[in-house]
């Protein structure tokens, strides 16, 4: 794949061109695309991505595209975004066909939900699975690595510094947050 | 199909008198057992938990569960979403609630929440916090469907969240999910929640 990687362990999620911006002066590489209309934004995704960022999309929660062949053709083709997140099976394995990295997420909100999420796990094998809530991490890390070696993402409630570098010490290779403040402290004080 | 060929218990029909019920067992004992496979029926059967909450069982081999736990004295509670073979429709509802004579029934859908208040039975629904940006509309939702209660899943997120909570909804509280240690059970009850729903056995009293 030709689109950039991800290249850092702090993964913005954004909404509109505002937390879009905010995010690039930061020196963020990368950005996922969380919430909010993504065809009201896509002059600035679509220059961002020419310019080297990386740019994942929640299929699942974006408005604006249909969950079809066609919308990853543009993603992919168009756009030159780096990959999609998304709970549905189908979606990832037509992503995948577009040369797009898929990122599986899976809802944590209890042991029966996770073993659910963890059968689920797409073939060909998702590049990573993003467990949401991310805070929920170090309680279903251990499940998580009984069956699986795929790279892990935390998505979801990372409300501060702290509780993100808890996500990555549990394990996760990615930690997603909302909150422009825990962007800002992270930039400042990268955690390897 | 064991439905009709066992006679169900007759269940009083008054919601109001069963919720109350319900909030005065959680205040002696504040826990729910959460039964994921029959063979762990037995061990919430002996505990002394006022509620058992079933998440996968099969919805035509129920029966026999939900009576063995409503003869302890205990209130049966069905997840209709995960159940197997059961729409998740009004026709489910009321299958739970007539044929079965469910308690309640435990949902993440406001359509379903009213149709248990048609049948009568106790509404749990769940509010599922595994994404900040999508807590406003789903606190909408359930301020709209108004439940008996709500159950909060994960337990770790409930402590963040629950001034934003009760700043929205005055309803009694269940935390669940991933609550596997007395720690987590002490966090929840600090917090206000009227009881805890969990599947392991060690925190069943």
């Amino acid at each position: 794949m030709r689109t950039p990687d991800v290249s850092g362990a702090m993964l913005p999620a954004i909404r509109d061109g505002s937390s879009l911006h905010t995010a690039l002066d930061l020196g963020y590489r990368q950005v996922l695309l969380e919430r909010g209309s993504l065809l009201a934004m896509l002059g600035p995704l679509a220059s961002a991505a020419k310019q080297g960022i990386a740019i994942f999309v929640n299929l699942d929660a974006v408005e604006g595209l249909a969950p079809d062949a066609a919308a990853l053709a543009f993603l992919a083709t168009d756009l030159g975004f780096s990959g999609v997140v998304s709970v549905k099976p189908h979606a990832l394995r037509d992503a995948s066909r577009f040369r797009l990295r898929t990122v599986q997420r899976i809802h944590a909100i209890d042991s029966t939900g996770l073993e659910t999420g963890l059968n689920g796990i797409v073939s060909p094998a998702p590049y990573a699975i993003a467990i949401a809530p991310a805070v929920a991490l170090p309680f279903v890390m251990p499940a998580i690595r009984a069956v699986t070696n795929i790279p892990v993402w935390g998505t979801g409630f990372v409300a501060s510094m702290e509780q993100a570098v808890n996500v990555l010490t549990a394990g996760a290779t990615i930690v997603s947050s909302t909150r422009v403040d825990v962007w800002q402290q992270f930039a400042r004080v990268p955690v390897p | 199909m064991a439905t009709r060929a066992i006679v169900p218990p007759v269940r009083p029909r008054a919601l109001d008198g069963s919720v109350k019920r319900l909030e005065e067992a959680f205040r002696r004992i504040p826990v729910a057992a959460v039964i994921r496979r029959g063979e762990e029926l037995p061990r919430a059967l002996a505990s002394q938990v006022p509620a058992i909450f079933f998440l996968r069982a099969p919805a035509f081999h129920l029966g026999p569960l939900v009576w063995a736990v409503q003869a302890k004295h205990k209130m049966a509670f069905v997840h209709i979403d995960l159940i197997a073979g059961l729409g998740k429709d009004r026709a489910g509802v009321t299958f739970l609630a007539r044929e079965i004579g469910v308690n309640g029934i435990i949902t993440s859908h406001s359509g379903l929440v009213a149709a248990a208040r048609a049948e009568r039975v106790i509404a749990i629904q769940r509010l599922l916090l595994y994404d900040d940006m999508a807590l406003p509309s789903a606190l909408s939702a359930l301020e709209h469907a108004r439940p008996d209660i709500v159950e909060v899943l994960p337990g770790v997120i409930y402590p963040l969240v629950v001034d934003q909570i009760r700043a929205r909804l005055p309803l009694p509280i269940i935390v669940g999910g991933f609550v596997t240690e007395p720690g987590h059970r002490d966090a929840a009850m600090g917090r206000g929640a009227l009881a805890i729903s969990t599947s392991t056995s060690a925190l069943w009293p």
